[in-house]
C-alpha cells in the first residue's frame, strides 16, 4: 500500500457565454488570475501561460507573504472543444495531476465538463481550508 | 485524517472487498457467511476483511465462539466529504468564471 491513492473529479457547467470565449478564458492571464487557483486570503503575484502544447502555465499567489506556485503544462490545445493540462503545486508535492476540460456549444451558450484525475488523497486535510479561502473570494467578487 | 483516507481509498479499490462491504451493509454476518459467495478460499477472504478492519471499514465483535462482523460507516461517509469537497473546489472555481464572463456580457451591452 504504498501508491499514493487518488480519486477523479468530474464538475459540469453550463455557461451563457460560447465555447469560444469559455476556452478563451482558460488561457488568458488577466481572467486566469482571477478564476483559476486565485484564493482571497492569497494575491495573485505572478500569472504567466504560455498557450501552446508542451507549454507551460504559472499562477503564483503570496499568502501571508509566502509565495504559493501553481504549475503545469498544456498537453491538449483545440480551441474551442478540448484543454488538457497538468497541474501540481511543487511547493506542497513533487506529484502532477491532470485537468481535461471539456466544452459543446448548447443552447446559445456552451456546457464545460472538467474532469480532475490524481487528485490526491493526502490534502484531504488542507482541503476545507483550501475551498473555504475560495468560497470567500467568490463572495467578495460577486459583492 | 489523511491516512486514515488513504487507508479507505485503497480498501474500496477492490472488487471483493466491496462486495464485502456490499454485504455488510444488510447486516452483521459470520466470516464463513461472507466467504461463501466467493470462489476463492477462506483464507483470502480473511485477509481482504483484515485489510477492511484496518481501514476501519468493518469491525468485529465475538459473540461465543463466534466471530460477527458489521459495516462502520463513518470512514466511508469521510471519504465522500473529501470527494465532495474536490468538487466544491472546482465549481467555486466555475462560479468566479461565469461571473466573469457575465459581468463582459453586462458591460459590453448597448445601455450598459
Amino acid at each position: 500500500m504504498t501508491t499514493p491513492k487518488t480519486v477523479t473529479v468530474k464538475v459540469s457547467r453550463r455557461f451563457k457565454a460560447s465555447p469560444e470565449r469559455v476556452f478563451d478564458a482558460w488561457l488568458d492571464p488577466a481572467k486566469a488570475r482571477l478564476f483559476l487557483f486565485a484564493t482571497p486570503a492569497g494575491e495573485v503575484v505572478r500569472a504567466d501561460i504560455d498557450a501552446r502544447v508542451g507549454g507551460r502555465f504559472l499562477i503564483a499567489d503570496r499568502r501571508d507573504g509566502e509565495d504559493v506556485e501553481h504549475t503545469g503544462e498544456y498537453l491538449e490545445i483545440e480551441r474551442p472543444r478540448r484543454l488538457v493540462f497538468t497541474f501540481g503545486v511543487p511547493k506542497f508535492s513533487k506529484d502532477y495531476s491532470r485537468v481535461s476540460i471539456d466544452i459543446v456549444a448548447m443552447d446559445g451558450g456552451s456546457e464545460l465538463t472538467l474532469t480532475h484525475e490524481g487528485v490526491l488523497a493526502e490534502y484531504a486535510d488542507k482541503t476545507p481550508e483550501g475551498w473555504g479561502m475560495i468560497f470567500d473570494g467568490l463572495t467578495r467578487l460577486l459583492g | 485524517m489523511n491516512k486514515a483516507l488513504d487507508l479507505t481509498l485503497a480498501a474500496l479499490a477492490d472488487p471483493t472487498r466491496r462486495a464485502i462491504l456490499q454485504r455488510l451493509s444488510h447486516g452483521e454476518a459470520r466470516v464463513t457467511e461472507l466467504a461463501a459467495p466467493f470462489p476463492i478460499s477462506l483464507n483470502s477472504v480473511s485477509k481482504h476483511i483484515r485489510i477492511l478492519e484496518r481501514a476501519r471499514l468493518v469491525r468485529r465483535r465475538r459473540a461465543g465462539r463466534e466471530h460477527l462482523l458489521s459495516l462502520e460507516q463513518k470512514p466511508l461517509d469521510e471519504a465522500a466529504a473529501w470527494m465532495a469537497g474536490q468538487r466544491n473546489i472546482w465549481n467555486a472555481r466555475l462560479d468566479v468564471l461565469e461571473a466573469l464572463l457575465e459581468a463582459e456580457d453586462v458591460a459590453s451591452s448597448p445601455g450598459a
